[in-house]
């Protein structure tokens, strides 16, 4: 772990960054990108001092999605990938992963087709204001499907349907993408981005990881349900945490006027 | 307004009447109207009572003070031993007695948030069928801030406005707020109130023009829209359209299409001691 060809992992204080490298391909997801997803969030998601973790693009590009060009001219991968997506068995996202630490989405530049992914996965998003969001499936002969169903529970419906429809003929820009809450914040000038994701990122860190990591279960939990049984599920979750000592010591902080001494999380955020 | 009739002042909250609106207004402003265990019992039995006054049509509710609700008063609920045993067997087992949804009131219920709505505040926020704010108005959620667990809240307003604000809000804590505007923009709120000392005269405005309407069409409404919450597109509409047919041949049927030919009000059919989820 630790030494990959296509993306940089970097720490910076409580913070993790996941940066996609491969910009000559606008961060085009192929195989070998693939499969180190899957062992970057783990890694991230393993390290003690790691808090809070922040994904975004080196380049122009955010993310634009599967390298059709690799499916093109490699028939392995392309098998492979198809398994994968005929078993749902994913492993790209922090929530394909199961990683329960706070992810931020940093979005510079383009996010297409299956850069949606990393928007619909992410707990936060934020963008650089020359961000552009398009989702060109339906103009190549492909199908809209996991991204924009993760998306279409998490902001306005009809935003998401008119970008699978209008395919590569219409981008959406960041001040959108802000008015529609699928972001929360727009950066300018866009070469701060990193700067307020790491500033933003260091917020969070200051908060019991524990206490985030019941509250992401409870909430994207309740995405599974109905609203009573998400209630009924999220109140384990919350009763979860009872008898924590960073109960104690959230209060205690507070009325002393400093910083909480939170419990570390052992292990993995997630299951086991 | 005139206190309502025939009942003991509460000693947490005020109940209201001004014409066919109800105001329940939290009433503890030296500590930011936080729920402690006596606010707890009088949130239940006003709801109720607002829900099974046959005079009101609409239910208001606000605060008083400089905050609209901060949520769970710890430091108090932490001398009540008992009270305490109670309020953490509801939160764990699903039985929270405090919000208008919890207690099935099936009346359109708006809150007016006053100022600051801080963590378990939202609820009432969550909660409500309407929601409008005063400009001077905040949203934060400090529970993890604090070592806690932010869950009802989020999961319901995760339902009804864009998560990924909803998230931020949940996992920056204490550290960030959202205020009226940005609110407005996201759907969480409806209105924004400006000059903030207008909210109550909004609000009343607001609340008379939903009064005009059929407040049996309305009861069904609110529960075929809140009940597709609770389940996927396909079955929602299956149920919601029991809640439609159930209206068929209710005099209101008649009476609503008739005022509207005779450009008058209508005469509503009054609900019958509309007692929750009865």
């Amino acid at each position: 772990m630790g030494d990959y060809e296509h993306l940089l992992v970097e720490r910076h204080g409580p913070v993790g960054w996941l940066i996609n490298n491969r910009p000559d391909a606008l961060n085009a997801m192929n195989a070998q990108m693939r499969d180190e997803f899957a062992d970057a969030w783990i890694e991230l998601d393993r390290d003690p001092e790691v808090r809070v973790i922040v994904h975004t693009g080196e380049g122009r590009a955010f993310q634009t999605g599967v390298d059709v060009a690799e499916i093109a001219s490699d028939g392995v991968g392309m098998q492979r990938y198809r398994e994968s997506v005929e078993e749902f068995d994913l492993h790209f996202t922090s929530w394909h992963q199961q990683v329960w630490k706070p992810v931020i989405t940093a979005v510079n530049g383009i996010c297409c087709g299956g850069g949606f992914h990393w928007v619909a996965d992410a707990d936060i998003v934020i963008a650089a204001s020359d961000a552009q969001f398009f989702d060109p499936h339906v103009s190549i002969g492909q199908v809209v499907s996991i991204e924009a169903i993760g998306l279409i529970r998490k902001m306005p419906a009809e935003a998401v349907m008119r970008m699978a429809f209008v395919g590569r003929h219409e981008r959406m820009n960041a001040a959108r993408a802000y008015e529609l809450g699928m972001i929360s914040q727009v950066v300018d000038p866009p070469e701060r981005l990193r700067d307020e994701a790491q500033a933003l990122a260091e917020k969070i860190a200051k908060n019991s990881p524990a206490a985030m990591a019941a509250t992401k279960r409870a909430l994207w939990g309740a995405l599974e349900t109905g609203l009573t049984e998400a209630c009924r599920i999220g109140a384990g979750h919350l009763v979860s945490m009872w008898g924590h000592p960073d109960q104690e010591e959230g209060p205690r902080a507070f009325a002393e006027k400093r910083d909480a001494k939170w419990a570390p999380l052992e292990g993995r955020s997630g299951p086991g | 307004m005139t206190p309502a009739p025939g009942r003991q002042p509460f000693a947490r909250l005020r109940v209201e009447h001004q014409g066919p609106v109800g105001w329940l207004i939290f009433d503890r402003p030296e500590a930011a109207n936080a729920m402690d265990a006596t606010m707890f019992d009088e949130l239940e039995r006003a709801w109720s009572m607002l829900a099974a006054d046959p005079s009101v049509r609409v239910i208001v509710n606000t605060g008083e003070g400089r905050a609209f609700q901060t949520g769970v008063d710890v430091v108090q609920m932490a001398r009540d031993k008992d009270a305490l045993r109670e309020h953490s067997r509801r939160t764990r087992d699903a039985q929270l007695r405090f919000t208008a949804w919890h207690c099935g009131v099936w009346k359109p219920v708006i809150a007016a948030v006053n100022g600051t709505c801080a963590g378990g505040g939202l609820h009432f926020v969550a909660d409500a069928d309407i929601v409008i704010a005063s400009s001077d108005a905040t949203f934060v959620d400090p529970h993890v801030s604090l070592g806690q667990v932010a869950a009802y809240e989020g999961i319901a307003l995760a339902r009804k406005s864009p998560m990924e604000s909803v998230l931020r809000m949940a996992l920056v804590g204490r550290h960030e707020r959202i205020d009226a505007n940005r609110a407005y923009q996201l759907g969480i709120i409806s209105q924004v109130v400006d000059p903030p000392e207008r909210l109550r005269d909004e609000a009343q405005a607001l609340a008379e023009k939903v009064a005009k309407n059929s407040p049996a069409a309305m009861a069904a409404t609110k529960r075929a829209l809140w009940g597709a919450l609770e389940t996927g597109l396909t079955e929602a509409c299956r149920i919601g359209a029991g809640h439609l047919v159930s209206m068929w041949g209710h005099p209101d049927q008649d009476e609503g299409p008739r005022a509207f030919a005779d450009k008058r009000d209508a005469r509503w059919a009054p609900m019958e001691g509309s007692r929750p989820d009865g």
